[in-house]
């Protein structure tokens, strides 16, 4: 990210003052001596005064330079400043649990716990060359280390809730308990870390001209945000770096009135022509635009809310007769879509053309994916970019039936189901256009696979959800005459599976996807013609 | 009472032949789905599945060489679930004016 001397020599410092109170903090771990834990405690003094100096620096940094870049360089600063100034407080919110109770410590001294910490310590130690550093990999590193520690505290915490049922020394074990809270809650700061980093790197950090794109925008709807009759509440940011609100009237009794959708201009653009071009072809399935708004590369786009569940709520919800009959919905609906839309020419939709883009940007996240041509005694595996190349002979081969419109970006969180209505509505359609329809229902299949939840439970009904949806891609391509559904289907799980990873941090569930995606592409190489015809994707793949 | 985790561990110096039959028990086992493994306190049977990870690692030092083969795999874990499928193909479409048949 930018380097900014003024303002990177008090962050520098703020981060040594935290090393040495998460040092103490660890050495109170290992020995509880009273006179450590004040010695930490003592260190908190000095992180106020750096993070003080650094916000006062900002100020007149900004005054100096007001231009916008720097304004969102400046507010990377502040942000790396606030989420290491909250890992202090919870270091101190640490050793005074530990105070109050002398056995907590007893307790804490486990493998799991200094691991923790260790990770911790390797964190702080990563921020300086990450935000010295051009790219942003070591910034997705610190990211990365949250799900280790989140991990080592979930295991320790499931240790002490087990001991906790059996009714002895309770008050100790919930503070224990508090105390692991506290240790992921700073594998969370150290997070928001990373990806200031990332969105520093990106130029797509908070966007400040937020507000003044939503008091133009709910002008459409006859509402005045300075006066107090609504309130807005974060919804969350998408991948392509767009926030999300909810406009909430004040006497509505929290009712939501309308999704308020701000970033990049050219992306709003697209999805305003998407949701615009569904309401021509299928009127009904997008929501309702009130209004839109310009605002330099910026535009905010302001449209109904929608009332049900994602597809991916309904899938970890585990209520298997909600999911069944809201799926079900979901096919019907997408036939009519379907047979609706039908253009009069194909569109093939180069699975492996579209894979071949993404490698850098997947092996920038998991270099370990690049690996070279192997063989073991006569028997090969190929490298990826020559599987690939492969598969996309194959691919030109194929015969594809007539293109239909298509959601374009088709994951479990851009379907909504309403359950009192049996209805569903799409979202996010900013890449919506004609297309093989195998192409939204492969990518929906992997956005089932990629939910990082590992309950049992729910890993089967993705399983079977995954099943669901492949087998209803089965029914259509046999009534339609659709002969090389299956290989198309491989190709574009593979593919999917594979770009998938990019937001995959955890190593053993993206490795997993990357299998499957070599899997598929392995197994359509060594097929013969003859076998091409009648291949099956071994349904085993959608387990675990 | 907790049940200790099934665990099974054998270490010998071999021929080649013997090593080659050892690999071919475990090969056999891996096509037929179980691998019997026994000792004086423990015998269980490995199940392998369809699908399995499969890690290949060669060393080789002034020392010596070595060859570390590591398949791992997972079982299901969920066996009370409904194994019911959540989508039916219909039997007879609803709108197939074109495809039908003229017999």
């Amino acid at each position: 990210m930018q380097l900014i001397p003024p303002l990177y020599d008090p962050l520098r410092f703020l981060i040594i003052e935290l090393q040495k109170q998460l040092e103490l903090v660890t050495l109170f771990f290992e020995t509880g001596e009273a006179d450590v834990a004040e010695r930490s405690l003592a260190r908190v003094d000095y992180i106020d005064n750096y993070h003080l100096n650094l916000l006062n620096r900002a100020a007149a940094f900004l005054t100096e330079h007001p231009e916008p870049e720097s304004r969102v360089a400046v507010q990377s600063y502040e942000h790396l400043n606030q989420s290491l100034k909250t890992l202090s407080r919870q270091c101190q919110a640490i050793v005074f649990q530990a105070q109050a109770c002398r056995s907590t410590l007893k307790i804490l001294r486990r493998k799991a716990v200094f691991k923790a910490l260790q990770d911790l310590t390797a964190g702080l130690e990563m921020i300086e060359p990450a935000v010295e550093s051009e790219g942003s990999s070591l910034a997705i590193d610190i990211c990365r280390l949250k799900v280790h520690i989140d991990k080592r505290c979930d295991q320790q915490l499931d240790r002490l809730k087990k001991r906790l049922k059996k009714g002895q020394q309770t008050d100790v074990l919930l503070n224990a308990s508090f105390v692991l809270r506290d240790i992921s809650a700073m594998g969370e700061a150290l997070l928001r870390i990373g990806e200031g980093i990332i969105s520093a790197n990106l130029g797509q950090m908070i966007q400040i001209e937020r507000y003044h794109s939503l008091e133009a925008t709910l002008t459409a709807l006859e509402l005045n945000p300075q006066q107090n009759e609504l309130s807005i509440r974060a919804l969350g940011e998408t991948k392509s770096g767009c926030s999300l609100s909810g406009v909430m009237g004040a006497d509505s009794e929290g009712e939501m009135l309308a999704v308020f959708k701000e970033g990049d201009q050219a992306k709003l653009q697209e999805e305003k022509t998407g949701i615009e071009s569904w309401h021509q072809v299928y009127p009904g399935i997008a929501p309702k635009v009130y209004s839109y708004h310009k605002n330099g590369s910026k535009a905010a786009l302001l449209f109904e809310y929608l009332t049900g569940d994602t597809f991916e709520r309904l899938l970890l919800d585990k209520d298997r007769k909600l999911l069944k009959r809201g799926l079900n919905t979901l096919f019907g609906t997408l036939k009519n879509i379907w047979q609706e839309t039908q253009a009069e020419e194909a569109q093939a939709a180069h699975y492996m053309q579209q894979l071949k883009k993404r490698l850098p940007a997947i092996f920038a996240v998991h270099p370990e994916f690049e690996h070279k041509m192997i063989n073991i005694n006569g028997v090969k595996s190929h490298s990826i970019d020559n599987l690939i190349e492969a598969c996309a002979t194959i691919e030109d081969g194929l015969t594809v039936p007539n293109a239909v419109y298509i959601h374009g970006d088709f994951n479990l969180d851009n379907i909504i189901y309403d359950s009192v209505e049996d209805e569903v509505n799409f979202i996010d359609l900013h890449r919506s256009d004609y297309q093989d329809y195998v192409q939204d229902l492969s990518v929906l299949m992997v956005s089932c696979y990629r939910i990082a939840n590992f309950d049992p439970k729910v890993r089967k009904l993705i399983a079977q959800t995954m099943q669901a949806i492949y087998d209803f891609g089965a029914d259509y391509a046999n009534q339609i005459n659709d002969h090389s559904y299956t290989l198309r289907m491989a190709l574009g799980l593979s593919r999917s599976f594979l770009t998938s990873t990019r937001f995959v941090l955890d190593k053993q569930h993206a490795k997993a996807m990357h299998f499957r995606a070599r899997y598929l592409l392995e197994q359509i190489v060594r097929l013969s013609p003859q076998q091409l015809n009648h291949y099956q994707i071994p349904k085993e793949i959608f387990h675990d | 009472m907790a049940k200790k985790t099934p665990y099974f561990e054998h270490e010998s110096l071999q021929d080649k032949d013997a090593i080659v039959s050892y690999l071919k028990a475990i090969t056999q086992g891996f096509k037929k789905g179980a691998i019997k493994l026994s000792d004086e306190d423990e015998d269980f049977v490995l199940t392998p599945q369809a699908f399995a990870n499969l890690k290949i690692k060669a060393t080789q030092s002034k020392k010596g060489q070595t060859l570390n083969i590591k398949i791992n795999w997972s079982s299901d874990q969920d066996e009370d679930a409904d194994d019911a499928p959540l989508f039916i193909a219909p039997k007879t479409p609803k709108k197939s004016k074109n495809n039908k048949k003229s017999s």
